[in-house]
């Protein structure tokens, strides 16, 4: 589903260059839960942000589902996430003035999706994080945990290849953090590839494998005995 | 491209900034007020100009001559110039398809009697068709005609204050009033938009006056209107026309000012549409420079909102919006504020000047409105303004990169 070879970045820091990146290789199969971890300042954001193509490389190739994403212009960045990738941020980064389903419907919108059928889409997206009768509710109505499982209906909504998550439980205490993991393992059980950036080793424990960054580089990747997060809810 | 969603958002950004969105669309809806007042003024002293002109035809011309001060063609300065009848029948045979009622004028001051009641009067003698050219309004019995013209019959058109003066409240019509001692029949009665002085003035038969003093054809002043389809251009070369015609005619120095006069009146509306044109060009620029203060207040409170929502850009670009996407969400929104307020400020200054205009006549200002093509003009003018005044906040949006939707730890 993605491969990455050799990916080099550095940042311009005045006469300085700092280098983030210094060769990271690695692949994701389809169906993968891949935590990676890493201190601040390893290079795990930056990553993240390549994976996404919200930031791009100095040098190297990162194919996703066999499509080598380079010289990307603005809007062509944008077609490509819109289909590729579906993100689920720290901070949820809900639309506050939109309700539930309009949130989750957004991405449908920016495919040009009917308006009717974003709505049924969105309703089934709810439902599928078991907040239906929430549709209507404005974020400000929501709980921390609702409002990321809302951000993670949207994520859903566009059917992306790949589920970016930047420290999904980062901003919710344990019991919630538990619940969004939850939610996440049932959506990868149904074979939905998802990469989550995290520096909580307990919730890196429930993905299927862990990438250690480190000063730019990989020190670890390894697959992992899976802790479902269903026994502590 | 209008859908719902588009709407929504400008809904939720409207809703969300009450006041700002208010004070600046004030701003813009104030410009465009002021610029159609301003517009309507200017309307409004074209109208009491042209008013103050419409009393005679307002495409009229009027031929005097004088004495000349060149010598030319064989003969000395200071040789007077009279016109007589036959003139009118030359302009007639030479210019048939360039007029349309054409008059001589003969002028006369006469002490007029009526049983007891005596004034003094200025009589003008003239054809049936001066009526046309003076745009004389006869209210009682009729017009000089075409009979009287050519049986030199002794009748009289009196003006409304004569009448008052020497008939004291009876009916004029057939009686008979002495100018100078001959006995004239009141064929009519006539009123005159343009003053009261007009009013006091007497018309008769041009033919009479010739052969009652000194069997002459002589006329003092040709009065005449062009065709009325000529612009002004076409008037202007018309009227020059005639004067190289009637300076050959007269052998009169082409550029000898005193010996010929012709007075167009066209002349005047070229002098008032150039007045009035560059009145109405400083009027625009005043009026959009107004209109600017608020498009730049437009401008500037969508840079704010902008920056405002920079996270939510972001987000947006995350979720796969187009950088176009954005621009068009920032565009709509700012076209929408600045048109809408236009438009409040435009219904506004034309409901004033539909309630008021029509009341306001006085001298050299009557009835300001403003036209369709102002408020078409206008509305452009709105939307090219609001797609200004968001260009560069959408601009600066587009490129909001959807990273600082991530950056956020």
């Amino acid at each position: 589903m993605i491969q990455i070879k050799d990916l080099h970045k550095s940042y311009k820091m005045g006469k300085n260059s700092l280098h983030v990146l210094k060769g990271i290789n690695f692949n994701v199969e389809e169906g993968e839960l891949v935590a990676i971890m890493g201190s601040s300042g390893s290079g795990k954001s930056t990553l993240l942000n390549i994976l996404g193509m919200l930031d791009s490389s100095d040098t190297g190739e990162y194919i996703l589902d066999n499509v080598p994403i380079k010289n990307l212009n603005e809007t062509k960045a944008a077609r490509y996430r819109n289909k590729f990738l579906g993100f689920v941020f720290q901070s949820f980064n809900l639309i506050n003035y939109k309700s539930a389903a309009e949130n989750v419907a957004l991405p449908l919108y920016y495919q040009k999706v009917p308006r009717k059928e974003r709505q049924e889409k969105a309703l089934k997206y709810l439902e599928q994080v078991g907040l239906k009768e929430w549709a209507s509710h404005l974020p400000s109505e929501l709980s921390g945990g609702q409002k990321q499982r809302v951000a993670i209906a949207r994520a859903l909504a566009a059917e992306p290849k790949v589920l970016l998550a930047d420290e999904p439980t980062g901003a919710l205490d344990s019991k919630t953090s538990y619940e969004v993991m939850d939610l996440i393992q049932k959506i990868n059980d149904q074979g939905n590839t998802i990469l989550i950036v995290t520096h909580e080793p307990d919730i890196a424990d429930m993905c299927k494998r862990i990438v250690h960054l480190k000063d730019g580089v990989i020190i670890e990747d390894k697959k992992i005995e899976q802790v479902r997060a269903e026994q502590y809810v | 491209m209008f859908d719902r969603d588009i709407w929504q958002e400008i809904y939720h950004s409207i809703s969300n900034n009450k006041l700002r969105t208010f004070l600046t669309g004030f701003s813009v809806g104030w410009g465009i007020f002021i610029l159609v007042m301003l517009l309507a003024s200017v309307n409004g002293m074209q109208n009491g100009f042209t008013m103050q002109f419409s009393d005679d035809a307002t495409n009229s011309i009027f031929v005097r001559t004088g004495t000349t001060s060149m010598a030319y063609g064989g003969f000395e300065a200071g040789r007077r110039i009279q016109l007589t009848n036959d003139d009118i029948e030359y302009i007639k045979r030479s210019f048939p398809n360039d007029i349309e009622y054409i008059s001589p004028r003969v002028y006369q001051s006469t002490s007029a009697r009526y049983r007891s009641e005596t004034g003094s009067y200025n009589i003008q003698a003239v054809y049936p068709d001066h009526q046309a050219i003076e745009k004389t309004i006869v209210n009682k019995g009729r017009y000089i005609n075409t009979n009287d013209l050519l049986n030199a019959s002794k009748v009289a058109v009196i003006g409304r204050k004569v009448e008052e003066d020497l008939f004291k409240g009876e009916d004029a019509i057939g009686k008979f009033v002495e100018f100078n001692g001959l006995p004239f029949r009141v064929i009519g009665t006539f009123t005159d938009d343009g003053d009261d002085n007009a009013e006091r003035g007497i018309y008769a038969p041009t033919s009479t006056f010739q052969k009652m003093y000194g069997q002459t054809d002589h006329i003092d002043q040709i009065s005449l209107t062009y065709n009325p389809t000529y612009d002004l251009t076409k008037a202007l070369e018309f009227s020059e026309r005639l004067e190289s015609v009637f300076k050959r005619r007269f052998k009169i120095a082409p550029q000898d000012q005193a010996g010929l006069r012709i007075f167009n009146y066209a002349e005047v509306f070229e002098d008032i549409s150039n007045f009035t044109g560059g009145l109405d060009i400083a009027v625009i620029i005043v009026g959009l420079l107004i209109l600017l203060s608020g498009i730049v207040g437009i401008g500037n409170i969508m840079v704010f909102i902008i920056k405002e929502r920079t996270k939510e850009i972001g987000v947006r670009k995350a979720l796969g919006a187009e950088p176009w996407s954005i621009i068009k969400l920032v565009l709509f929104e700012s076209v929408f504020i600045t048109a809408l307020s236009g438009f409040i400020g435009l219904g506004i200054a034309t409901a004033l000047l539909a309630a008021v205009g029509p009341n306001i006549q006085s001298g050299a200002f009557a009835n300001p409105s403003v036209s369709m093509s102002i408020v078409v003009t206008a509305t452009i003018i709105l939307v090219v303004a609001g797609v200004l005044a968001g260009l560069i906040p959408a601009m600066k949006a587009a490129k909001v990169k959807p990273i600082v939707a991530l950056s956020d730890k």
